[in-house]
């Protein structure tokens, strides 16, 4: 006899009762699809992921993004130069948002997983961990790192008319700090750090 | 198919770490967070929050979004103006992709969201699963909008020449902005399963008339 929890759908509200030790590595609502479970990665890799992640951030405050040339005058600015500038017009609060969603939420995702993680993986439960967990799962919809980039791309076009472009590092930097604080998020499974075999995951 | 609900069973999720709790419980034992069967006042904030956000789009769309100030003079663009020049000048990927993120997401997800609001208000359950599929769909391309936001705020950060050519913020950007988050806001208030809710009457109504024949 398999031991099963019931549990309901987020998105329909049906009761469906699922196995307390998943044995697929995915279930869905039977009325309406949603993800009920999605298996999660050790918590090992998380942290390594999340690492990697916090190491390539910090490069990104000061190296350039873009390096523009107009008729001999030159100008370089990194991420956060860009939003002084929305703030030095007088848009704080734009610049604000966009500081948050853009850069500081991805990051900040990362730090409170680490501060999840890596006691569980030390062998000791945070006393904390319910308040980091609800923080991260508060911000999990106002990560907007992927539309950043995309939105350097949108600039890089955009400016390519108006002098010579230099693409600095800080792109291809941030190309990667995108790519691991996505693996990041996607390996991990906020469930597992319920289970009471947490500890030794 | 009969289905059977957290509502008929007398069960209540945790939205945040998705424990079952009985009715008698208010803060998840779990993450500690509040628990409610639905979303409190999920369809009036929506309404309040979707009709704020068209009051916003407005000016988001009237205003210019940044001004470019040259030896040429000073030049004031609106978002379509914005997609009108990529289309002129051959960059059409480009011009689509701003349309799509800054004039097309934006009305579709209010779109959406006032029919979401009929489905609840009219008890439309045959479009419930409709419904559920658009939600997912306006969840998913939200963020998408801030693009433009993004991009003004990199090209206001290095086009800075003093006077031969220095880009500004406009003023549509901050209502723009403001028209994006509160659309968020209005998906995240919005409770799907209250599309769902409606079987339950129905299906009440059905039983004390026998002679209702069977949709689901």
């Amino acid at each position: 006899m398999i031991e099963r929890k019931e549990t309901a759908c987020r998105d329909c509200g049906v009761i469906v009762s699922l196995p307390l030790h998943p044995a697929s590595s995915q279930y869905r609502c039977p009325r309406c699809n949603a993800l009920l479970y999605r298996r999660g990665q050790p918590f090992g890799y998380i942290i390594v992921m999340a690492l990697t992640s916090l190491v390539l951030f910090v490069p990104l405050t000061f190296l350039p993004i873009l390096d523009l040339n107009i008729m001999g005058l030159h100008a370089s600015s990194s991420l956060f130069e860009a939003l002084w500038m929305v703030y030095r017009d007088g848009y704080g609060f734009i610049a604000f948002v966009s500081m948050m969603t853009g850069l500081l939420i991805p990051v900040l995702m990362i730090l409170l997983l680490l501060m999840i993680l890596v006691p569980l993986k030390m062998g000791y439960r945070p006393t904390r961990v319910a308040l980091w967990f609800r923080l991260y799962e508060k911000m999990r919809e106002w990560g907007m790192a992927e539309v950043y980039l995309v939105a350097i791309v949108v600039a890089i076009i955009k400016l390519l008319g108006m002098g010579t472009l230099h693409i600095g590092p800080g792109f291809f930097v941030f190309i990667f700090f995108f790519l691991t604080y996505y693996i990041t998020t996607v390996w991990f499974n906020p469930e597992d750090i319920w289970f009471d075999d947490a500890l030794d995951h | 198919m009969r289905w059977i609900t957290d509502i008929e069973r007398g069960r209540q999720l945790c939205l945040h770490c998705r424990k079952l709790h009985t009715l008698d419980v208010h803060v998840c034992d779990r993450c500690g967070s509040p628990v409610h069967q639905r979303i409190p006042h999920s369809i009036p904030l929506t309404w309040s929050l979707a009709l704020a956000a068209i009051v916003f789009l407005i000016p988001a769309n009237l205003l210019p979004m940044m001004v470019v100030q040259s030896i040429a003079g000073e030049d004031a663009g609106t978002i379509m103006d914005g997609v009108i020049y990529f289309l002129e000048h051959g960059e059409a990927g480009i011009g689509i992709v701003i349309f799509l993120a800054s004039i097309f997401i934006p009305f579709f997800k209010l779109t959406v969201l006032f029919y979401l609001l009929l489905i609840v208000h009219f008890k439309w359950y045959a479009r419930a699963k409709l419904g559920l599929k658009l939600f997912r769909i306006i969840h998913f391309i939200g963020k998408w909008s801030m693009l433009d936001i993004f991009v003004v705020a990199l090209m206001v950060g290095i086009v800075q020449f003093k006077h031969l050519a220095t880009i500004v913020t406009g003023p549509a950007a901050i209502a723009f902005m403001m028209a994006v988050l509160i659309t968020m806001f209005a998906t995240e208030t919005f409770d799907p399963r209250l599309m769902f809710d409606t079987l339950i009457k129905l299906q009440e109504e059905k039983h004390s008339h026998p002679q209702g024949s069977s949709h689901d």
